[in-house]
This record gives C-alpha cells, sequence and structure tokens, in this order.
C-alpha cells in the first residue's frame, strides 16, 4: 500500500509531497497507520530517501478529542476514527485541513474556531433554559470537539473572517436553548456570521464525527 | 493586577482559571492543545454529590466516610470533608453555567448508583459526563477570555519552574512554534497537568497525560505522595494505540466474566464471590482476571440486541469500530489497564506544594482519593480543588521581589542545545517504549521486593543513558525533553512501591498482601541530586 502526504516543514515553506510504502496491518486505523511509518529506526520514502518523521496531532486516539482531523482520500476525516479497510484503492492519500494555517505536515492551526466564538460572545452565562427546547439537541451539541471538519468539507467557509460556519452554528444554539435572555440577541449574531450565507448544502453533518445534527440547530434559530 | 499561570486546560485547570478571573485574578492558561483535547472529554461516569434531591438517608458524613473507606483510610479527612460538604454547590455551579446534565420529567438532574457508595448520588450526562462539564466550562472561560481576564497560551509545554528558596516565581514554557524557552513570571503558578500515563505507554488516558511535570518539579524540590497506588480498570480492550474503556455499565447491566477451560465458560468471578461476583470492585476484579493467567472475556450478548442497543450502544460501536467484534453475537476480550492515579505532586489543604507559590490541582495533584478513588470523585476533586486553589491565591500578595533567573534559563537553553548536537543513534522514543515495558512487568496489578527492585535497576539505567540520546528533530522537541521527567516519576513510583512493604487499596504487594496498622499513612518522596528518599507521612503533614 502507498500512502502519499502533503507535508510541511513550517509555517513559511512551501509544501510538497511525499509517498512511502506501508506494509503493515489493514484492519487498523489511519492514525496507527502514521505511528507505525513513525516507528521505524529511520523513517524512508518510497524513493528510497531517509527523511523526516510525520507531525500530527492526538490525545485520545478514539474519536472522542477531534485532535487527528485531517483530509483522507479527499474527504476530511478523523485518523482516529478512519480505518484502512474502510477505504477505496491502494493507495492513501494524507492532507493537513486546508482552510486554517499548517503548522507543521498534519497539524494546523485552529485557533480561528475559538477566536470568532470568542469575539461574538457565543457563552451561556447564566442557565435559564428556553421552553420546548430538545434535551438530545442540547446534549449533542454540546459534544462538538471543535475539530474543524465541518469547516472544511463546507462550500461557504473560506477563512473564517465572515462566515463562521457548523462549529458556529451549534454552540449559537447552545446558548439559545440554555439561556433564553440571550435568544435574541444570539439569533442576530447567528445570521450575521452564519445563516444569512449558508447555502445548505449541509455536508457539515455528513462529516461530523460527533453525528450533530446542524440542521436542527438551524430550524431552531430560523424560527 | 495579579497574574497566575495555570499549567493545563483540562476540567481543573479551567476550575482554577476560571475561579480566579471571577476575582477579578488576570490568568495565563498554558497548554499545547485546546481544553476540547483534555483527558477530562474522556471521563464518561458522573460525579458524585449528595444534594436536597438524594435519598432521605443519604447525607454528605456518608459521602465522607465512602470516600474515605474508598481510600483504605489514607486520605485527609479534613480533605475529603471539604470535597465531600461542597459537591452540592459545585453541581449548582455546573448547572447554573448551562452544562447539559441527563434531567428527569421534573427537569432535575438525575442521579445514578455507583460502584463503592453506600447511596444513589451520582449526577451525569449521558455517557459523556466530562464532555458536557468541559464544553459548559470551556463557554465560561471564553466571557472571561472575551473580558481578557483569561488568556490561553497554546502549542506550549511547560519546561521548568523558576524556583529560589523553596519560592516560586514562575515558569520556563517551550513554543514548539518557536522553538524557544521564555520565561514567564507570575505571583502563583497552578499545575493542572493530568495524571502520568506515558510511565506505562496504552492506557485508557490521553498520550498528552505524561507525568513530566510532577517529575520535574520533583527535581526542583517539590515532594511526590503516593504514587504507588495506581488505579487499574479491570475491563478494557485492547487496539493497536490504546486501550479501550469498557464501561462498568457493562457488568451493572448483567455482564459476565469468564475464560474457557477444556471446551467449557468458567464464571470465575461468579464461582468465588457469588452471584454479584461481577461486580466486586475495581481493585479485586482485576487481581483475580490477572490471577487467571488466561484470555478474559466479558459476555454481554445474552442481553439480547434490544437493551444493549438502549443501554450499552457506546461499548457497541466501540467493539465493532476498533476491533470488529459485535457484542450482540461473540464476547468481549477484556484485560485490566491503568485508568487513573491516585498518587502525584504532594499538597496541603489550599492545594499548594511544600513550594510556596506553586500549586496542583486535579490528577497531577495527589488529594482525597487515598489508596483508591471512588468513581464519580474524580471530576469533583477537578472542580473542588481548582476553585479550593483559586480561592487561597487570590488572597495573596504579589511576591515582594524577583530574584535572577538569567543563569538558570541559559543553563537549560545550552542543555537544550547540546542534546540536539548529540551524535547517539538511538532517539528519546526507544526509552519511552523500554520504560513502559519496565513499569507494566514491575509495578503492575501485583507487585513484589524482587521485582520492584529490578524496576528500579532498569530505570537507573534508563536515567544513566537519557542524558547522552540523540534529540530527534523531527518529532517535538517536548516529546525528547521530557523524558527526564517522566524516568524520575517513574523511579518515584518504584521506590514508593517498594517502601510500601504491605497491600492496601490499589497497591497489592504479593510477598505482603496483609494492610499493617503500621502503614496506614501516605507515602512521601523526596529528590535530592539522584537520591529518592521515601517516609511514611505520619504526622499528616499534607492533606490534613
Amino acid at each position: 500500500m502507498r500512502v502519499r502526504i502533503l507535508r510541511q516543514e513550517s509555517p513559511t515553506t512551501e509544501p510538497y509531497w511525499e509517498s512511502f510504502d506501508y506494509d503493515g496491518p489493514k484492519d487498523t486505523s489511519v492514525a496507527a497507520l502514521l505511528d507505525n511509518l513513525n516507528f521505524h529506526d529511520d523513517l524512508v520514502n518510497d524513493a528510497g530517501q531517509k527523511t523526516q518523521r510525520v507531525t500530527w496531532e492526538c490525545s485520545c486516539l478514539q474519536g472522542a478529542c477531534g485532535g487527528c482531523a485531517m483530509v483522507i482520500n479527499g474527504m476530511p476525516a478523523l485518523a482516529c476514527d478512519t480505518f484502512l479497510q474502510d477505504l477505496q484503492g491502494d493507495e492513501i492519500v494524507l492532507q493537513p485541513l486546508s482552510k486554517f494555517p499548517t503548522i507543521r505536515d498534519l497539524v494546523v492551526d485552529r485557533a480561528s474556531i475559538q477566536d470568532n466564538l470568542k469575539q461574538s460572545g457565543i457563552f451561556i452565562g447564566s442557565y435559564q433554559p428556553a421552553k420546548n427546547e430538545s434535551f438530545a439537541l442540547q446534549y449533542d451539541a454540546a459534544k462538538c470537539l471543535k475539530c474543524g471538519l465541518c469547516l472544511e468539507i463546507c462550500p461557504n467557509y473560506t477563512n473564517g473572517i465572515n462566515f463562521f460556519g457548523a462549529v458556529f452554528a451549534n454552540d449559537c444554539y447552545l446558548v439559545h436553548a440554555r439561556n433564553r435572555q440571550k435568544s435574541r440577541n444570539i439569533k442576530k449574531t447567528y445570521a450575521q456570521h452564519f445563516g444569512n450565507a449558508c447555502s445548505k448544502s449541509l455536508s457539515c453533518m455528513d462529516v461530523c464525527p460527533m453525528h450533530i445534527s446542524t440542521i436542527a440547530s438551524m430550524a431552531k434559530l430560523n424560527r | 493586577m495579579k497574574e497566575v499561570l495555570v499549567i493545563g486546560s483540562g476540567i481543573a485547570g479551567l476550575s482554577c482559571a476560571i475561579r480566579c478571573a471571577e476575582n477579578n485574578v488576570r490568568v495565563i492558561l498554558v497548554s499545547p492543545q485546546p481544553s476540547e483535547r483534555a483527558q477530562s472529554v474522556m471521563a464518561a461516569g458522573g460525579i458524585n454529590a449528595v444534594t436536597m434531591q438524594c435519598d432521605e438517608c443519604d447525607s454528605v458524613s456518608s459521602h465522607i466516610e465512602d470516600t474515605l473507606r474508598g481510600g483504605s483510610w489514607i486520605a485527609g479527612k479534613n480533605a475529603v470533608t471539604g470535597l465531600c460538604s461542597q459537591a452540592q454547590d459545585i453541581i449548582k455551579y455546573l448547572e447554573h453555567i448551562g452544562t447539559v446534565f441527563s434531567i428527569d420529567s421534573q427537569g432535575q438532574p438525575r442521579r445514578r448508583a455507583f460502584g463503592g457508595q453506600s447511596h444513589k448520588r451520582t449526577y451525569f450526562c449521558g455517557s459523556s459526563t466530562g464532555k458536557q462539564i468541559v464544553s459548559a466550562l470551556v463557554m465560561e472561560a471564553r466571557r472571561f477570555e472575551a473580558a481578557g481576564l483569561i488568556t490561553r497560551k497554546l502549542h506550549t509545554h511547560f519546561h521548568s519552574a523558576l524556583i529560589k528558596d523553596g519560592m516560586c516565581y514562575g515558569v520556563l514554557l517551550f513554543d514548539e512554534l518557536k522553538r524557544t524557552l521564555t520565561p514567564f513570571y507570575a505571583s502563583a503558578v497552578v499545575m493542572a497537568t493530568g495524571g502520568q500515563n506515558a510511565l506505562f505507554g496504552k492506557t485508557t488516558g490521553s498520550i498528552l497525560c505524561d507525568g513530566y511535570a510532577a517529575g520535574r518539579l520533583f527535581m526542583q524540590g517539590a515532594l511526590l505522595k503516593n504514587l504507588e497506588f495506581i488505579q487499574f480498570h479491570p475491563t478494557t480492550l485492547e487496539t493497536d494505540q490504546k486501550r479501550m474503556l469498557i464501561t462498568e455499565a457493562a457488568r451493572g447491566e448483567g455482564g459476565r466474566l469468564f475464560y474457557e477451560e477444556g471446551g467449557r465458560r468458567v464464571y470465575f468471578m461468579e464461582d468465588k464471590f457469588g452471584a454479584n461476583g461481577n461486580l466486586m470492585t475495581r481493585d479485586i476484579v482485576s487481581r483475580e482476571i490477572y490471577a487467571t493467567n488466561r484470555e478474559v472475556f466479558l459476555d454481554v450478548s445474552f442481553l439480547g440486541d434490544r437493551l444493549i442497543a438502549e443501554r450499552l450502544q457506546e461499548v457497541c460501536d466501540l467493539c465493532l469500530k476498533y476491533r470488529g467484534i459485535d457484542i450482540c453475537t461473540q464476547p468481549i476480550p477484556v484485560a485490566p489497564s491503568v485508568h487513573f492515579f491516585m498518587g502525584g505532586l504532594a499538597v496541603h489543604l489550599n492545594h499548594e506544594t511544600n513550594i510556596e507559590r506553586l500549586y496542583a490541582v486535579g490528577e497531577c495533584a495527589s488529594m482525597y482519593h487515598g489508596a483508591n478513588r471512588l468513581g464519580g470523585n474524580s471530576l469533583l476533586a477537578a472542580l473542588y480543588g481548582g476553585v479550593v486553589a483559586a480561592d487561597d491565591l487570590c488572597q495573596r500578595t504579589a511576591p515582594p521581589h524577583c530574584p535572577s533567573f538569567a543563569q538558570f534559563i541559559a543553563h537549560e537553553e545550552r542543555h537544550l542545545a547540546a542534546h540536539l548536537d548529540s551524535k547517539s543513534l538511538f532517539p528519546v522514543t526507544y526509552i519511552r517504549d523500554m520504560l513502559a515495558d519496565t513499569m507494566h512487568d514491575c509495578m503492575g496489578i501485583v507487585r513484589t521486593e524482587e521485582g520492584l527492585t529490578e524496576g528500579i535497576d532498569a530505570v537507573e539505567y534508563y536515567q544513566s543513558i537519557a542524558e547522552h540520546l540523540r534529540y530527534d528533530s523531527s518529532v517535538s522537541m517536548y516529546a525528547n525533553y521530557s523524558l527526564t521527567g517522566i524516568l524520575a516519576t517513574a523511579h518515584a513510583s518504584l521506590s514508593c512501591a517498594l517502601a510500601r512493604n504491605e497491600s492496601r487499596g490499589a497497591h497489592y504487594r504479593d510477598d505482603a498482601p496483609q494492610s499493617k496498622d503500621g502503614y496506614a499513612y501516605a507515602t512521601l518522596v523526596s529528590y535530592d541530586d539522584g537520591a529518592y528518599r521515601t517516609w511514611l507521612d505520619k504526622e499528616q503533614a499534607y492533606e490534613s
């Protein structure tokens, strides 16, 4: 099996492709494949040249933290939650999330996610629940990993300067549902940075590792 | 205005940072990755509290009693009393900031029963209590970030503390992007860096929790405590990269442990302990599984597809995803694994270490749990400890003057540079893997004097070569320089386990299987230029 990785040494250098031959187990995750490559005494690419170990980010290794979000064979996904046997073909292509600045190899700087939430004042403050809100939807919304997969796939999200994406919409819903005093203002903020510009492709829901129903959040906030 | 450094942004770090900000104290919140990646998000079960909604016959004193008994009577009574007494307020606070608790038809948070407790007092958020609490705390911290009271510093690792004459003035931080060491001075430093998973390689927890910070501070004069007490979770599933936790709920719902012999199933826990044998405490189940010396399975298939889908869906998903096992038809191969560290930095009631102005909270501190932790008490301790530390340090005035650390900083910079120039063929990761094997072999569920002595010999060898290893420039610098601190924590842990010549709580010595009255105290360990000294805290100088 061949593994092609889009690599980059630092935020200011140019990205480049490098390929590796992988002969490890197939019934494993992409995260385990990366560990397998890196574990060798010296990492050698498919041209037989010694090269630097591949940098990537992780913490929980069980799909609960969002650290290892990347693009796998063209689809945004978590490396620890994607299995080789489920991928098509004999080649695996790994790229960093393209909508965030690359720090090194597959590690990107996702600070814009938190910055946008902070600057828009997305916090509950004091629990004063709105009436008739679904517990299940709030529970799911609060499971958001802030991994950035929904932003990577979104046709409307580019750089997070005006349109903040599904991650923003779901946090807005949580504030709306749990503090009715803030509901009106939060709907305005939501419309400004999400509702007015979302073209409703809903691709965000296809890639969300927590299966958050962004369309349900939108339905509540568009009312 | 005072400024405080909080190192680590999981639940304990967030709790402390928010409380400081509420007191109008500015906080720099340091972590390599954002709070969503902290191990706290993996805590599933719940958080204990006796509230007005609890059973009439339940009481705070009963919670205290359960906690002290669970900890085999060596946790500090005053500390545990504070923890349990404030638990109700902590639940109220979590509700107030919008935590999505599981609720009953009246909208009140629900409770579940948990092991080792006399009453049903564990509040929960579905099967992701830790994650839901982190989400609520992150939002609350965001409020103070927007107000300029909390500033996050990401992609940054703790390197060492700036300590002189028993007082901490700040820390050296390593910036992975700039690859530089930078001093940060503060009126207090709070460590919230989690447990010591890296000592054992594969555990149920996060790879970000490695025991480096505790080890480095230990080498700088901080005392460590109770490192021999490590909780093993009896039912975990082996995968390529880690051990996945199979929740206790699987046995709570009726799951049965067995091994196969001569083509038939032997339900060894039921044979030995009766009908409820599968629900014995974690340490007993772990030891019994270990004693079988066979492959052990957990069977829930007889519960039926419907009940499994209703109550154990996450176990079902996890087994299918990571091992291709359908728990509706197949048993789950399980083995015990390291799950929680009761030991860590020794702290006083106010969470301050023996170094003035240096605090520790959460799993990196040794507090409240004694020789074994009750399920549902770790989230409570993380939140409560953060508040206690914050309230104490906010009352303190800034230190009178800050001495110069220029010489120390220059020395540490030269030290890092020298490693990058090393001609050794062996990278640091080799030793980390060897350490994990040593700790599993010598510091596992069942220990002996001989094994622990061999473990210390092995770690001393790793320490003797650690200073000469090659720092691999293509992995993070932290992964390189953290080795010496991790080895110190490992050495200290083995020393504590060797010194405790009895069995108590999670510490089981095959050559001393009974508890002894003379050991009914916490173990303290100090470091002095390579010498590890242990003693029992008979004066109860800590946690009491």
